[in-house]
């Protein structure tokens, strides 16, 4: 496990998110990235039950990555996260009393794997109810855990098949404070996965008028 | 079985013995002609039998004292020298079957192959010595003979010297943490981690470096059964360059004399490099 780092990339003028995301996958394999397979990121929303006076119910987040397949992970905005085995969907059944799932909120994002040298990079369609709302690109630069030393490498190398689309440092690495040192598990990708479908869901309905 | 005592005795005995064979030629081809001429014009039947009879034992008793001189002759003689220069292999070339089984030849050639490969492999040495890429302590010629006593002892250090050595230089740099293994006998493996970025594992014989390995920060050292994995390349591309780039850093720096200058300043090398390849690379301003 690398740094990684996921932002949203918008929709060219005139295409569609299908369209962009090939148009994604050729600057890549221009740049001569191998491709390496396929990748899903899934989220499911909860909303916990029975809460006490106003306010409002928290909602949990339980996602999965396809880069740690046996994993499953359950996370609040802003707040902990928890990481267990796949069994864990089968325990939220079993805690419908308390945690009723929202099912017309299922945020997933398909895509390609590509693997460039040392790099990692996963560009996917985000559909929320089979509607394409948005394009995501993730990088990940294995060999570094500390994300403030190659922030500036990974940015360039965006930047040579985003174009002018690159982000910011995460929030995720700016707000830790010990040293910006990433752990081992997929915490704080989850973290920005999950900012990302928020900010999708968020937005009106996209332009996929145009299909 | 005769040794030469003196070349002439043997020429000697060579020449009477040749002229013994003549002798005994002519003596042959006398009896023959005497049987081809047949009996000679006499007055009797008797007379002419008895001289032919005669003539023919005349001639056989010729050629049985020429063959009894000859083997007394051949007994002189003996056997061919064995002092010949060429020893065993000549006998190799004695009685050849040239075309099934050319050992004589075949043995020709790899002795001239082979001195000529002497004679390039010696030139080559003395071109290369001139490059000093020696990583071993011993020096050759006049220098080893002139101070026997040096070489040998940077080689044999006891384990405790090796470890105080050790222990100085990783004080030396803040980021740097060095721990001392000894998985196999007395030469010591150390695990160098530098801040968060690497971990190089380098092996040690007493205090020569022999070789490195260089990995990321999150791969493991480890093998399965638990010692120090010693052999795996990095899987990432970036410490594969690291690795060559540090190893030919320990083969730049080699003092026989002084080896923990080298090890000092090796640290150092991998300091910087460390501080190199904190990936914080700045935005390349020409391309």
């Amino acid at each position: 496990m690398g740094v990684t780092c996921v932002c949203p990339v918008p929709v060219a003028e005139g295409k569609s998110v299908q369209q962009t995301v090939d148009i994604l996958h050729k600057k890549l394999e221009q740049l001569g990235a191998v491709k390496q397979g396929s990748f899903c990121v899934d989220c499911e929303t909860y909303q916990s039950t029975g809460n006490t006076g106003g306010q409002p119910s928290k909602l949990l987040y339980v996602m999965h990555n396809s880069e740690v397949p046996l994993s499953c992970m359950a996370l609040f905005e802003g707040g902990p996260c928890l990481t267990a085995d796949a069994n864990f969907d089968v325990l939220m059944v079993k805690l419908k009393s308390h945690f009723q799932n929202a099912k017309g909120h299922k945020v997933e994002c398909r895509g390609s794997r590509y693997r460039y040298c040392d790099f990692l990079i996963k560009v996917g369609a985000v559909t929320m109810s089979s509607s394409a709302r948005g394009i995501s690109v993730e990088v990940e630069y294995c060999p570094c855990v500390v994300p403030g030393d190659c922030w500036n490498l990974m940015r360039e190398f965006m930047q040579s098949f985003l174009g002018n689309n690159v982000p910011e440092l995460p929030t995720v690495f700016a707000a830790k404070p010990e040293g910006l040192f990433a752990p081992a598990d997929c915490v704080d990708t989850m973290t920005q996965y999950l900012e990302l479908f928020n900010k999708l869901r968020k937005l009106q309905i996209p332009p996929s008028n145009v299909r | 079985m005769s040794e030469p005592i003196s070349v002439g005795v043997n020429l000697d005995a060579f020449s009477h013995a040749i002229s013994g064979i003549q002798a005994l030629r002519s003596s042959v081809s006398r009896v023959f002609e005497s049987l081809k001429d047949g009996m000679k014009n006499r007055e009797t039947l008797e007379g002419r039998e008895k001289r032919f009879i005669s003539e023919f034992q005349d001639t056989l008793q010729a050629v049985n004292r020429d063959l009894n001189e000859l083997e007394r002759l051949s007994g002189l003689v003996g056997r061919p020298s064995e002092s010949h220069p060429l020893h065993n292999s000549g006998l190799l070339s004695l009685d050849p079957v040239q075309d099934k089984t050319p050992l004589y030849s075949q043995l020709l050639q790899a002795y001239k192959w082979s001195n000529k490969l002497q004679y390039h492999a010696g030139l080559a040495s003395s071109l290369l010595n001139q490059q000093s890429l020696k990583r071993s302590a011993n020096q050759m010629g006049a220098s080893a003979k002139r101070r026997p006593k040096v070489q040998p002892s940077t080689l044999v250090l006891p384990p405790q010297y090796v470890d105080d050595v050790i222990s100085r230089v990783g004080r030396m740099f803040p980021d740097m943490t060095i721990e001392l293994f000894r998985p196999n006998g007395t030469s010591a493996v150390l695990l160098v981690t530098l801040g968060k970025v690497l971990k190089a594992i380098v092996v040690m014989r007493s205090l020569f470096i022999d070789r490195t390995v260089v990995r990321g920060f999150n791969e493991n050292v480890y093998s399965e059964d638990g010692k120090l994995d010693i052999w795996t390349k990095s899987q990432y591309l970036v410490f594969q360059k690291v690795t060559d780039h540090a190893t030919t850093a320990l083969l730049h720096y080699q003092l026989p004399q002084m080896p923990d200058v080298v090890v000092r300043s090796f640290m150092a090398s991998r300091f910087i490099c460390c501080l190199y390849t904190s990936f914080s690379v700045s935005p390349c301003l020409t391309c």
